[in-house]
């Protein structure tokens, strides 16, 4: 299988990622351990805060998108061309723009929007994506701009 | 947590105010535990496969120091405000790998403040938040809690 180096990354080249339903069991458990605000945490009192009910943490929201790229990224091994790919350096422009709730289900994508040489690492370059999460109706819920470091060609 | 509660409305963060807070102990469970679940790559999950990664040991998920960052930053600033959720998170950077055994701890500094314009009743406040481990800084992460307005209380 051939390998793929960040001079073959094609900006617009998109993948769709799946689908996740979240159930309030491991929202609450996700918000227990990493963001314990009442509208994550406890049903009752989420029907009092502005969201008017239970709600995912963003961060939940976030790790699961790393899940379904992951987990993209092992089904598609094999079939496509592998991407050398390493860690990432950040994000930018993260947007939690609707309320996640128990029983929804979201649809994740990753579509490669940029890329960037790096002066101060020769063998590596930068690859921006849009990633998305939308609701059953197509409605944007969650966005944000991935950098991931890539290897480039051997010169 | 009811608003009787929360001391420090939208008005109560100029640009510049600090808080500290953490700390928040790493260990090799909870790296391996987050990554299985959420980031199942080598360099997160197998002490021999990281080492020869780019990040030369076994290192937390960006994605865990994030939520890291996020139960350092709700314990300690939750129950002093009056927050209402939050809006996003504009950047972070990992800038370095974050291990077992790391003792992490946040400065929290008020970047950023925003009225609503259409809900006069909060406001965004953005916090820069640099993750120190017990020897360097280790991320920066932003977030932007919505905070209600003291006016409108």
């Amino acid at each position: 299988m051939s390998t793929q180096y960040w001079e073959d990354v094609e900006i617009g080249s998109r993948r769709d990622l799946g689908s996740y339903t979240f159930t309030e069991d491991e929202i609450i458990r996700f918000a227990r351990k990493y963001d314990p605000q009442p509208f994550h945490i406890d049903p009752e009192a989420a029907k009092q805060s502005i969201f008017g009910g239970l709600i995912a943490s963003g961060w939940h929201t976030a790790a699961i998108w790393m899940k379904l790229a992951i987990a993209e990224r092992a089904n598609s091994a094999g079939k496509s061309p592998l991407l050398r790919a390493g860690v990432s350096p950040g994000y930018e422009d993260m947007r939690w723009l609707r309320p996640v709730r128990p029983g929804m289900t979201l649809r994740f994508s990753s579509e490669v929007c940029g890329k960037v040489e790096l002066k101060s690492r020769p063998e590596m370059g930068i690859v921006l994506t849009r990633n998305e999460a939308r609701d059953e109706n197509g409605a944007l819920v969650f966005v944000f701009t991935g950098k991931g470091f890539v290897q480039r060609r051997p010169r | 947590m009811n608003a009787m509660a929360a001391t420090l409305y939208f008005e109560n963060f100029p640009v510049g105010r600090t808080f500290e807070c953490g700390p928040y102990s790493v260990t090799r469970e909870e790296i391996i535990e987050f990554a299985r679940e959420f980031d199942p790559q080598p360099h997160h999950l197998d002490e021999d496969a990281a080492k020869h990664s780019m990040l030369g040991g076994l290192a937390a998920s960006g994605w865990h120091v994030c939520a890291m960052t996020m139960k350092m930053f709700a314990d300690h600033m939750i129950p002093l405000m009056a927050a209402r959720g939050g809006s996003g998170s504009r950047e972070a950077r990992w800038m370095k790998p974050v291990r077992p055994g790391d003792v992490l701890r946040v400065e929290a500094t008020v970047v950023d403040t925003k009225a609503s314009r259409g809900r006069p009743d909060i406001g965004h406040v953005t916090f820069e938040c640099r993750v120190f481990s017990q020897t360097e800084l280790v991320a920066i992460v932003f977030m932007t809690p919505v905070i209600a307005r003291q006016s409108a209380a």
